[in-house]
């Protein structure tokens, strides 16, 4: 998305105003940023041909690009919804989360950071957290408070809770994917299909190779009989359905019906 | 792996040092209104160490802009500026300037005696301080789904029956939700208020349960037969799979359709008025 010969227009209140409700959110599902991007338009009494969504986000990141910033487009690792956040580029990425939170608390994220990598399923429990309490730098924090603070990062959408168990909210996927690759080069876990960071997904248990829900949706979609693309063995793995915003169109009620089960399923 | 951290972090620290494809803060700034963007491209780097200060402060003030607190000048030199402190001023008049052709928000000082500042963005707010467009998010979805239920228990259903539903989909009473924000409110309260529901008293419950039915606004703007389009597209059927509400979406339908006629059959019969038998000629004196 981010070529050089990429087409880009002018910057008007437009684009400034959508930045602006882009950052009140955070992070958002593309059916949003669409609606969104419809939205100012229509503030601004802009007659103008709504452009391209990728040209209007183009737009935007050629003048933020100078600022370290970019509004960066991701996939959530369990249902494959594409998401858009505006992210930091710059700084280390748990330094620049430094300035709302406490020197302990972003050192229980750090660790539950690390908790999450190092396992298996991509998931940390609760406990297992919680238990770190001791280590932490700075003041010292109780359990009790610790899952308060806890609960903060999944406020501000940092971590995502199921069950009582932690992952990475998209949204901290997206900003901080090279921050981790460099932190944890040995734990780190990649998607053999797209090469990106991979927390949640399904791993082949011949070879091990490890696939995002996403990508195995594209990967298998015509297959009746999936297959690992690595060893070729067959694929254990239930194969989840392509995203289709077309069918999500409008049914807030669907997201209960396709709510997937977590997949425990390296 | 702690010193692989101390190690990453280090050569991320040269990068920074060493940027490619930079534009001067100066010639950011130098532009009108509008940024053409042929100059993000420019080859030339003529960041002075200021300049850096500044970006990293836009950096902070944005971070802090989600949580509409005030700022002031040692938060600002405490995370940003450090040893440049002889240059708060300097590189705060970048950064605002910064800040108000990319994001059109401006860096206000509130209090000139604690050097206390504020974001504000330069585009209306409405009365309440939030942007014009906050509300747009998809409460459609969940609306529609409230009317729903509305319909399926026989238009009138209880708050239990309500959140029995939004439950099932992720959103919950007492908890902030990732797009609707403090759901309660915004079904008890907002949507009230739009009219697009009504929301009362169990008659006679104690202690107080209370209830739901379509607003004026829900039966004005859409339809039974709509609602129920909805359902049964989430369950990838058809209306009439329902039997009991198709059949009563079917007589809202008719009924709606009486009304319109009967609406066109006044309306003509006001320009039968006007017009009389002699067509066009009679309005003149009428004017």
């Amino acid at each position: 998305m981010q070529g050089n010969t990429r087409r880009t227009g002018v910057m008007t209140d437009v684009h400034r105003r959508f930045l602006q409700l882009l950052m009140t959110h955070g992070v958002l599902e593309e059916c949003d940023v669409k609606r969104l991007q419809k939205h100012c338009y229509k503030v601004h009494d802009c007659n103008a041909t709504i452009e391209k969504l990728e040209d209007f986000i183009n737009t935007i990141n050629s003048v933020l690009e100078s600022l370290y910033i970019e509004i960066k487009k991701g996939v959530t690792e369990d249902d494959g919804r594409p998401i858009y956040a505006l992210v930091n580029l710059a700084t280390t990425s748990v330094s620049k989360m430094a300035s709302d939170f406490a020197e302990n608390e972003l050192d229980l994220f750090r660790k539950a950071l690390e908790l999450i990598i190092d396992s298996d399923t991509g998931f940390a429990s609760s406990t297992n957290i919680l238990n770190l309490v001791d280590q932490l730098k700075g003041k010292k924090m109780r359990k009790k408070e610790a899952e308060h603070v806890l609960q903060k990062f999944v406020q501000n959408k940092w971590l995502i809770e199921k069950e009582g168990e932690f992952t990475l909210h998209g949204r901290a996927i997206l900003e901080m994917d090279q921050y981790i690759r460099e932190t944890y080069p040995d734990a780190v876990k990649v998607c053999n299909i797209c090469r990106s960071l991979l927390i949640q997904g399904q791993s082949c248990e011949t070879c091990g190779i490890r696939m995002h829900l996403p990508c195995v949706a594209k990967y298998f979609q015509s297959s009746s009989e999936p297959h690992c693309p690595h060893c070729n063995d067959y694929w254990p793995h239930e194969v989840p359905e392509v995203f289709d915003p077309e069918k999500e169109r409008e049914t807030g009620m669907s997201r209960s019906n396709k709510r997937p089960s977590r997949s425990r399923q390296h | 792996s702690c010193q692989n951290k101390h190690r990453a972090r280090e050569r991320r620290q040269q990068a920074q040092v060493e940027p490619q494809n930079l534009v001067g803060a100066q010639a950011i700034v130098g532009m009108g209104e509008e940024f053409p963007s042929s100059l993000s491209s420019c080859k030339f780097s003529c960041r002075t160490p200021l300049d850096e200060k500044a970006i990293l402060l836009v950096q902070f003030l944005l971070r802090k802009n989600n949580l509409r607190e005030s700022i002031t000048k040692e938060d600002m030199i405490k995370h940003v500026i450090k040893k440049h402190k002889k240059h708060f001023t300097e590189i705060l008049r970048k950064a605002s300037e910064l800040m108000v052709l990319a994001f059109g928000i401006e860096v206000k000082e509130v209090n000139p005696t604690t050097h206390c500042y504020a974001l504000v963005s330069k585009f209306q707010r409405t009365s309440d301080g939030r942007l014009r467009g906050e509300e747009i998010m998809p409460k459609t979805g969940l609306l529609m789904t409230i009317l729903c239920v509305i319909f399926m228990k026989g238009n009138c259903a209880t708050e239990e029956d309500v959140w029995e539903v939004l439950n099932v989909m992720g959103i919950y009473a007492g908890r902030k939700h990732f797009i609707h924000g403090d759901p309660k409110k915004l079904i008890t309260q907002d949507l009230v208020q739009e009219r697009y529901l009504e929301y009362r008293q169990v008659p006679n419950s104690d202690p107080p349960r209370y209830e739901f039915l379509w607003g004026p606004r829900a039966h004005a703007e859409t339809s039974k037969m709509k609602v129920l389009e909805f359902l049964a597209n989430i369950h990838d059927t058809v209306p009439s799979a329902f039997p009991s509400w198709y059949e009563e979406a079917l007589r809202d339908e008719e009924e709606r359709a009486r009304a319109r006629f009967a609406a066109m059959l006044r309306t003509s019969a006001l320009a039968n008025v006007h017009s009389g038998g002699s067509g066009r000629h009679s309005f003149s004196h009428l004017q």
